[in-house]
């Protein structure tokens, strides 16, 4: 990741309003190609406003600048350009395993029975070799995220939006997603901006920690995670980890307080 | 669409068995009703004009077969015919609603009215207009099936999970790829509520239909039993009619666990 080179999303004096709320109140972010950038904040700071405007589902404040590979973007224009995860899977229940995962690429138009097969290929990649042909509801919670990850992957997108996919699951199952997205990240070489409120999992995934303040949302802190990669599960109790994760907590710490704190403001 | 039966592990046997078991278990609590009713009639001695057996009705039944066959025919195609125009025009136009809300606001006020109109006064209009036709007792059917179908297939369009949308939306889905590939089947099971309430009203509005005037079907044989002062006629056109009834609403359920399998839960 050189200097040099041409970020992949650059967010300046980002602002959002809802009627009389302020949610997010100029964000400054930038995502280089191939980075792996995590999200952390207090609930409710605008964190998922941040993302379904990223993804065009909603129109920034004017006076928002948001640039897009280089090229400066309305949000509509980034429909169908970022492969977005929202927090549920959102499976359809109508659909099995394979004809979920290809819902993008279908939308997409692209030819049904070669999409099927790529599904197919990827399947134990995701851990689902065998559950092609199972419905939603036949699928445990981790299973059915995973479906839904293998959904965003095949939506072949440079930019990657994961908005808190593992924030349902158990803590072991959670701890085992982590590495295996690690592994497939480093594999398909995307971007990634990933939202948790666990910093841990923020740490230990990305490239890049931010840290939001609470409403409405800025970025208050922004610190380089400088761990080797791959990243193993002892990791988590390396000294630079926990140097780390105090310094990220404590800024959340303050930001809680200004939430949940008698007038602090 | 990609809604297909869920039923892969099943063996063709079960797949078979489970099939017709809606429509055993109707054909069953129908006997059992026959039977209870029949050791009633004995037993307190109740009669025959009052409340025949029900084997009287049934060996009725056997002695002209033809006329009763024919008449079921006869009910069944009207009900078929409107039914099934009724369920389409209420899936095709509660999807319009959906859409456009300009139309929502000044045609579905119309169609509340319309459903204040008793059946049987909306039933002199029609066979003023269609004769004594087997359009006319299909357009009646119509009358009454269409309403429910649009009430739940716009409450359907209306169900769905506006995370869902934003997904597709994401993927660069326009309007009408949301509507087939996500509001529709999201109203799938809201749309066979209807139907199934349909298919019983629509039967009625059949049999009220031939009393304008016909000549075969099963509505004309009720009447004939009446103005004949015949008890067991009556209640033979009456088992005939709860037969057709049954079967039409099984059918319906039927089709709706191949298709709603997935048990109308959106998540």
């Amino acid at each position: 990741m050189t200097p040099a080179e041409e970020p992949i999303l650059d967010l300046r004096k980002f602002s959002k309003t809802f009627g009389e709320v302020q949610a997010l109140d100029g964000v400054e972010l930038t995502v280089q190609p191939g980075e792996f950038v995590t999200v952390v904040g207090p609930s409710g700071c605008g964190k998922s406003t941040l993302f379904n405007i990223v993804a065009g589902l909603e129109e920034p404040d004017a006076g928002s600048v948001m640039r897009f590979e280089g090229q400066s973007v309305h949000a509509k224009q980034l429909l169908g350009k970022v492969s977005f995860m929202p927090q549920r899977d959102l499976l359809l229940a109508w659909r099995n395993v394979i004809d979920n995962a290809i819902l993008p690429l279908e939308i997409e138009g692209a030819n049904r029975a070669e999409a099927r097969a790529e599904a197919q290929r990827m399947l134990p990649e995701f851990g689902l070799a065998g559950f092609a042909d199972k419905y939603p509801h036949e699928l445990s919670g981790g299973m059915r995220q995973r479906v839904a990850l293998m959904r965003t992957f095949m939506f072949k997108r440079d930019l990657m939006l994961l908005d808190e996919p593992f924030g349902a699951l158990d803590a072991l199952t959670r701890t085992m997603m982590q590495r295996w997205l690690l592994e497939v990240w480093q594999k398909h070489k995307r971007t990634v901006l990933f939202i948790t409120h666990d910093v841990d999992e923020a740490i230990f995934l990305g490239d890049k920690v931010l840290v939001m303040t609470a409403r409405p949302g800025a970025i208050k802190l922004e610190r380089k995670v400088d761990l080797p990669r791959p990243r193993s599960a002892d990791l988590v109790t390396a000294p630079e980890f926990i140097s780390l994760k105090r310094e990220l907590l404590d800024a959340i710490e303050e930001e809680s307080m200004k939430t949940f704190g008698p007038s602090s403001h | 669409m990609t809604v297909q039966a869920n039923m892969a592990g099943a063996s063709p046997v079960a797949r078979r068995f489970g099939a017709v078991l809606p429509l055993l278990k109707g054909v069953a609590a129908l006997a059992a009703v026959l039977l209870a009713v029949e050791l009633i009639v004995i037993l307190f001695g109740i009669r025959p004009y009052v409340l025949p057996r029900p084997s009287a009705v049934i060996e009725a039944i056997l002695r002209t077969p033809a006329a009763y066959r024919d008449a079921i025919i006869r009910t069944g195609l009207e009900t078929l015919m409107g039914f099934g125009a009724g369920a389409l025009f209420g899936i095709w136009i509660g999807i319009a609603f959906s859409r456009l809300r300009f139309l929502r606001e000044t045609v579905f006020p119309i169609f509340i009215v319309s459903q204040t109109i008793p059946v049987i006064a909306f039933g002199a209009l029609v066979v003023m207009w269609f004769g004594n036709t087997i359009l006319a007792k299909a357009v009646i059917v119509f009358y009454l099936t269409f309403f429910p179908v649009t009430v739940n297939a716009l409450l359907g369009m209306r169900a769905v999970d506006e995370k869902q949308v934003q997904l597709l939306r994401s993927f660069g889905a326009s309007e009408r790829e949301i509507m087939r590939k996500l509001r529709f089947p999201t109203a799938l099971p809201h749309i066979f509520v209807a139907l199934r309430i349909a298919s019983a009203l629509g039967l009625a509005g059949a049999v009220v239909g031939e009393w304008f005037g016909d000549t075969t079907g099963l509505g004309v044989l009720l009447l004939q039993g009446m103005y004949a002062e015949n008890m067991v006629a009556i209640w033979a056109s009456i088992l005939c009619s709860a037969v057709l009834g049954v079967a039409f609403f099984s059918a319906i359920g039927l089709a709706e666990k191949r298709i709603v399998f997935w048990g109308g839960e959106s998540t």
